[in-house]
């Protein structure tokens, strides 16, 4: 066939997911909107034409996840009106207990949605094939993508590759598992042994090179991640030997990571402006880092902002590793408290220790300013 | 403060009296008891405390007894510059009247409540209510040690002194620091509320993630586990299909080896089935050739038999004679020897009779002549002489007589009792010898229908004349029983014969006869003596001559030994009835009745027989050696034929034996000879012969084929395949168990890794390190509060002892100043928290409060006040101090002393002092001295 073809590439569902920093309602929300995402795959499959949509492995972020994740996994499936290849990746590995092998999940399943469970070539559609390499353990041996297409041969059909795993070239060199192999994963693309290569494990949308692309999880799971949230729109046309890759949002929700620097009053409503200014509040979570130091009055307005501004945003967390604001309590505050006695002398070796470089005597000597002024 | 005039109306036992006092210095307000000291304290307390509609029972208490009247209190005081006149009146006609003269000599009034509360308030405003309470000595409360720390007038006096600014808001914070402190912490420091609560909350938390990171371990495990159970399954697997296809290529191979082995099996079984076909004709051949034998030698010893058993028989019969001739010869021995001993008796009796004669004949001699009486003992010595026994001889007969019982019965048992019975019209003859029909003799004929019962001990012959002729014979011991039953009749007979009787009664009869004649004799005899006094031969000659029946006229006979023998021959063997002695005692008899005899005549009768005596001797001792002589015949004769039945006996057991076994032989050809006829009439002899030879043929050829087939399963190897074959298999079933159990374990992990699917174990883990997560941020977040908190607790707690024990410096200065006017110069204090002394030191002498002596310690108390007035003296919150009544317990040297430091203490302040003693006061300086009046 020689007509071009447009897929969903989308990968690292994760569903089921858990993250710390959300309470059991903001939880309940992300889990949600993972769900909404994949539903919104399925409108973006509608509107672009789309002839099916793969998954490119972690679909679900454990094989023990409960039963309500999966049913709701199926429902959000079915809401996709075109097949669903879905890849087992290392969260959810076709190991022996395997979910994909679970009643639970075959009892279940959309009949449009295949699971590949092995390395043998899938047609999807006429002339279209879709091999891949699904995870059989969390523990490979070797390349986890080379079983997918090193038996193939370049034969003119067009296949897509599905693969799970890091590039060497972006884990660092950290990962403790085999890396994918990338130049004879181009060699393969270059063979045309396969038209497109779609990678999942990173969050992030990468692009490696045209036809090798990681298309990142549909919804946000860390403030580090880049251009999460995004499905790729890929048009391969084979009678031109030419692709087009388009990511198109689907996620709603947000990760920010902020580092402010505190000294002042100004530096404080910089923040403020700074938390004002960020959509979709309830739909972000915030990560805040802050150094410096701030007199007491204005510590109290700081922790009352942030306060404030957990109940309006998903959630916002101080970032303990990089959280150093100090109190700087000078000598015109405590003047205003019009203490004396051993008020006054109490207060003031709490500061003095502060300024010592005891940071415990920080908060005491916030907590007695607190009080003083109350009292007075 | 201070009180310038109190006037009480209707309180108590006061119906109305004012009370004047000076504004400074001391002063000392004397009454006796129940005269309203005290009252003017209470009066003063109360007026600013209740309302003139107050209920308290405080207000009923003051209230006269008895008199429908209201208690009415009017003080007049001074804040500083400002005075106040207040009066207040309860119960009765109820008023409250306040007049207050500001400063700047302005007045201003206020009634009812509003003057109750504008006086409270201006109370309060410049009265601390501590030190008042300090100040104000009631009746009996003078030994309480003053604990002046709260008192915010001392505090401003002591910080104005030690030039430490005022710490006005103290209190507050402090309170509120308390406050917070106790949100978290108890007063031990230990965690409380909703920090230990969440302290709490972390560690259940943590408990259940901990128990659920280790399910998910276990999930781990259990994962790794299938994958290696999996690994090890596929591996089997393929070993287990290398060796399953081993099996096929075995079991093919077997396929072919067994087409060969079943021809061999088929031959095996053809040559076994011909093997045992010849084996069967072998065995007919065989027993044909046995059967002709059998015959052959059955024959051969049936012949053998046959002539052996007439040669046997022959013997037999001659025995028999033998038995039957010696038995004869010992009869006729016997017969002679009975004879013989008859000779022998009658010669001895003749000789006896001689004997008696020659003594007859020399008695006869001396016979005289004796009358009757010697007739009469001749005559019953005659009968006595007739009568040759004695009670012994009668014994030795019983005896005798039971012997010849004895041997009957014992014939009669050991004999053939032949019963002859004739049946019909034919006669019946019988014959023989040694046969006791139990009557006197054989019947030689049985008349119709008689019969005969017959002991056998010889031989007995039945004739039915032209019809039978049966012969019985007694073998065995009857000729012994027949011997010994003639002998004891011979015994009998004999002794019969001695005693001169026919038979056993007759002896008895004789007895009883001879005892009769010996007592007639006796009888005679006597009577004879006494005729005779001596002896008299006609006795014996009588005697003599009866024995010897000599009758005195008559010829004498020769006595002739044969002829003497007895008469009446007994039947052969049976008991002869003897009838000798009644020949002799018909002799005797009649010797007896004859008349008295002549002796004359018996002399001649008698003379002459001297010389027959040795003739009769001489005979008797030949008779004897005769009977010897035949004794020894017949001893001789009864060993002959005794030797001889025993040989008979023999004899005829041997020609029985020889009988039964002709005749055994015979049956046995018989039979054998049956059998090979039967055979034959089956089979030939020949035919058998060939039918064999043909069998072992058809044998050889199969076993040629047999091995041939053998040699090519050989060649193949055919036998081992099997083996091979069932080893391979056995491998393979071993591998497919192992198989099996892999599987079953496999399942068995996957099952349980579906079913921690099936919980949502990670979900689970997740949802639980969120919880503890979230409990460990609110911990945290509590953490830092309560470690706030603390820290501001511990340090403002510390620093406000530190300034609480700069307070207590000028106090105790000012304590131990005053009391060394006292107590001299090395009087010192300590002072605890509250600013109460705690020990008191003298002479080096530390002592506690409470181990003070009474009248010390009232002392003391005195003094701190004193000190605590004077230092507050300077600011507007001093107070009045007054005592009710104090130091009781002072000797009159304290007494001097402590009335100097009460004088001068009015220098500082007013002091009021109010008692029933003045004595105890008469040494206070420069005191005003209020007397009241009843």
């Amino acid at each position: 066939m020689n007509d071009s073809i447009t897929f969903l590439h989308s990968s690292d569902w994760q569903l089921g997911m858990m993250r710390r920093f959300l309470g059991p309602d903001g939880q309940a929300r992300f889990a949600q909107a993972r769900l909404d995402a994949i539903v919104r795959i399925g409108e973006v499959a509608k509107t672009t034409g789309a002839a099916f949509v793969v998954v490119t492995g972690d679909v679900f972020e454990h094989n023990q996840v409960e039963r309500q994740t999966i049913l709701r996994a199926c429902e959000a499936l079915k809401r996709i009106e075109v097949p669903v290849i879905l890849l087992p990746g290392n969260h959810d590995a076709l190991e022996p207990g395997s979910l994909w092998t679970s009643a639970q999940w075959t009892g279940h399943a959309p009949d449009h949605v295949t699971v590949l469970t092995g390395t043998e070539p899938f047609e999807v559609l006429p002339g279209v094939e879709i091999v891949g390499a699904p995870w059989r353990s969390r523990r490979p041996v070797s390349d986890p993508a080379a079983p997918g297409y090193e038996e193939l041969a370049a034969d003119g059909k067009t296949r897509i590759l599905l693969a799970h795993g890091q590039l060497a070239s972006l884990s660092g060199g950290l990962s403790d598992v085999p890396t994918i192999n990338q130049a004879a994963l181009e060699a393969a693309v270059a063979e045309g042994k396969v038209r497109y290569v779609g990678l999942g494990d990173r969050h992030s949308m990468i692009r490696v090179t045209d036809r090798i692309w990681y298309s990142g999880t549909q919804e946000v799971t860390a403030p580090e991640e880049l251009e999460p949230g995004n499905v790729l729109a890929v048009t391969l046309d084979p009678a031109n030997d030419t692709i087009a890759v388009e990511p198109i949002r689907v996620g709603a929700w947000h990760m920010v990571e902020h580092h402010a620097e505190l000294d002042d009053e100004d530096s404080l409503t910089a923040l403020e402006d700074w938390f004002a200014e960020l959509p979709d509040k309830e739909r972000t979570y915030v990560r805040l880092a802050a150094r410096g130091s701030l007199p007491l009055p204005l510590l109290s307005r700081l922790d009352a902002m942030i306060d404030a501004q957990g109940e309006v945003f998903a959630s916002v967390e101080r970032w303990v590793k990089f959280w150093t604001v100090q109190p700087a309590p000078d000598a015109g505050d405590l003047d205003m408290l019009q203490l004396s006695g051993p008020a006054r002398a109490a207060m003031e070796e709490l500061r003095q220790a502060l300024a010592g470089g005891d940071e415990s005597a920080g908060a005491a000597l916030t907590l007695m300013h607190r009080l003083a002024r109350d009292a007075g | 403060m201070r009180l310038h005039e109190l006037t009480l109306r209707n309180f108590r036992g006061v119906k109305d009296r004012t009370v004047a006092l000076p504004a400074d210095g001391t002063t000392v307000v004397i009454g006796d008891n129940e005269i309203g000291k005290s009252s003017l304290v209470e009066a003063f307390a109360l007026v600013f405390e209740l309302p003139d509609d107050s209920k308290s029972t405080r207000i009923r208490d003051i209230q006269p007894v008895g008199q429908d009247v209201g208690p009415e209190v009017i003080a007049e005081v001074s804040f500083g510059e400002t005075r106040l006149r207040y009066l207040k009146r309860w119960l009765k006609n109820r008023t409250t009247e306040l007049s207050v003269t500001g400063p700047n000599g302005r007045k201003k009034d206020w009634t009812g409540r509003e003057a109750h509360n504008e006086a409270e308030r201006l109370f309060a405003e410049h009265v601390d209510p501590v030190l008042w309470q300090t100040l104000m000595v009631n009746q009996g409360q003078s030994l309480v040690q003053p604990a002046p720390a709260d008192a915010e007038p001392l505090i401003a006096a002591v910080n104005a002194e030690s030039g430490t600014p005022v710490d006005g808001a103290s209190m507050p914070l402090v309170l509120a620091v308390e406050q917070e402190y106790l949100r978290y912490w108890t007063k031990g420091g230990k965690p409380t509320g909703e920090y230990a609560r969440s302290a709490q909350a972390v560690a259940a938390a943590q408990e259940l993630a901990t128990r659920a990171a280790k399910a998910m371990e276990e999930v781990a495990a259990d994962v790794r586990k299938a994958e290696r159970l999996a690994d090890e399954l596929d591996d089997l697997s393929v070993r287990l299909a290398d060796h399953l296809r081993e099996v096929e290529v075995l079991r093919e191979r077997k396929r072919t080896t067994d087409e060969i082995l079943l021809r061999r099996d088929s031959a095996r079984d053809r040559a076994e089935l011909a093997r045992a076909k010849l084996d069967n004709h072998t065995r007919t051949r065989r027993e044909r050739e046995r059967l002709t034998a059998e015959v052959e030698r059955l024959t051969e010893a049936e012949a053998e038999l046959a002539t052996l058993r007439a040669e046997t028989e022959t013997v037999a019969r001659k025995a028999a004679d033998a038995v039957r001739e010696a038995e004869a010869v010992l009869a006729d021995a016997v017969e002679l020897k009975d004879q013989r001993r008859e000779s022998v008796h009658e010669a001895e009796q003749l000789l006896s009779e001689l004997t008696d004669r020659s003594e007859l004949e020399r008695l006869l001699g001396q016979q005289t002549e004796l009358a009757d009486v010697r007739a009469r003992i001749a005559t019953a010595t005659s009968v006595l002489d007739g009568i040759r026994l004695d009670d012994d001889t009668v014994v030795a007969l019983e005896d005798a007589r039971a012997r010849v019982v004895e041997a009957r019965a014992a014939l009669a048992a050991g004999v053939p009792e032949i019963d002859v019975r004739r049946l019909g019209a034919a006669a019946v003859e019988l014959s023989g010898s040694g046969i006791d029909a139990g009557v006197p003799a054989l019947p030689e004929q049985l008349g119709e229908g008689g019969s005969a019962q017959l002991l056998v001990s010889g031989e007995l012959t039945v004739t039915v004349p032209g019809q039978l002729e049966l012969t019985v014979r007694a073998g065995g011991e009857a000729a012994t029983l027949r011997a010994a039953l003639e002998e004891a009749v011979r015994r009998e007979r004999d002794l019969l014969g001695r005693a001169g009787v026919r038979d056993l009664a007759d002896a008895r009869e004789m007895l009883r006869r001879s005892d009769t004649a010996s007592a007639e004799l006796q009888e005679a005899r006597r009577t004879e003596k006494s005729l005779t006094a001596g002896g008299d031969p006609g006795e014996r000659i009588a005697l003599l001559s009866a024995r010897l029946g000599i009758v005195p006229g008559a010829p004498e006979e020769e006595p002739e030994p044969e002829e003497a023998a007895p008469a009446a021959k007994p039947v052969e063997g049976v008991p002869g009835q003897m009838s000798l002695f009644e020949g002799l005692f018909d002799d005797l008899d009649e010797a007896i009745d004859e008349p008295e005899v002549d002796p004359a005549e018996l002399l001649a009768a008698v003379a002459g027989d001297g010389a027959r005596v040795e003739a009769a001797q001489q005979a008797l001792e030949d008779a004897r050696a005769e009977l010897a002589l035949a004794e020894r015949l017949v001893a001789d004769a009864s060993f002959t034929a005794t030797q001889a039945r025993k040989a008979a006996d023999a004899d005829r057991a041997e020609a029985a034996q020889i009988r039964a076994r002709s005749e055994l032989a015979a049956e046995r050809l018989a039979a054998a000879t049956d059998a090979l006829e039967a055979a034959r009439a089956e089979m030939s002899d020949e035919a058998a012969e060939a039918t064999e030879a043909e069998a072992l043929t058809e044998v050889e050829a199969l076993l040629e084929e047999l091995t041939a087939v053998q040699e090519q399963a050989d060649a193949v190897g055919a036998d081992e395949v099997a083996g091979l074959l069932d080893d391979a298999l056995a491998v393979a079933a071993r591998l497919q168990t192992e198989r099996d159990t892999l599987r079953d374990s496999l399942r068995t992990t996957e099952g349980r890794l579906e079913q921690s699917g099936r919980d949502g174990l990670a979900t689970r883990l997740d949802t639980a390190e969120l919880e503890l997560a979230s409990v460990r941020d609110v911990w945290e977040a509590l953490n830092r509060r309560a470690e706030a908190a603390f820290r501001v607790h511990e340090t403002l707690g510390r620093h406000r002892a530190e300034a609480q024990s700069r307070y207590s410096d000028p106090l105790q200065s000012r304590i131990e100043a005053l009391g060394r006017g006292v107590y001299g110069p090395s009087f010192k204090v300590t002072l605890d928290e509250d600013l109460a002394v705690s020990e008191r030191e003298l002479d080096g002498v530390r002592l506690s409060v409470d181990a003070l002596s009474t009248g010390a310690r009232e002392q003391l108390a005195i003094i701190t006040r004193l000190a605590i007035s004077h230092l507050v003296s300077t600011g507007e919150g001093s107070v009045p101090v007054i005592f009710d009544d104090a130091l009781g317990w002072s000797d009159k040297g304290r007494l001097r002393d402590m009335g100097a430091l009460l004088g001068r203490a009015g220098d500082h302040g007013q002091v009021i002092i109010l008692t029933c003693m003045p004595e105890r006061y008469e040494y206070v300086p420069r005191a005003t001295f209020i007397r009241l009046e009843a």
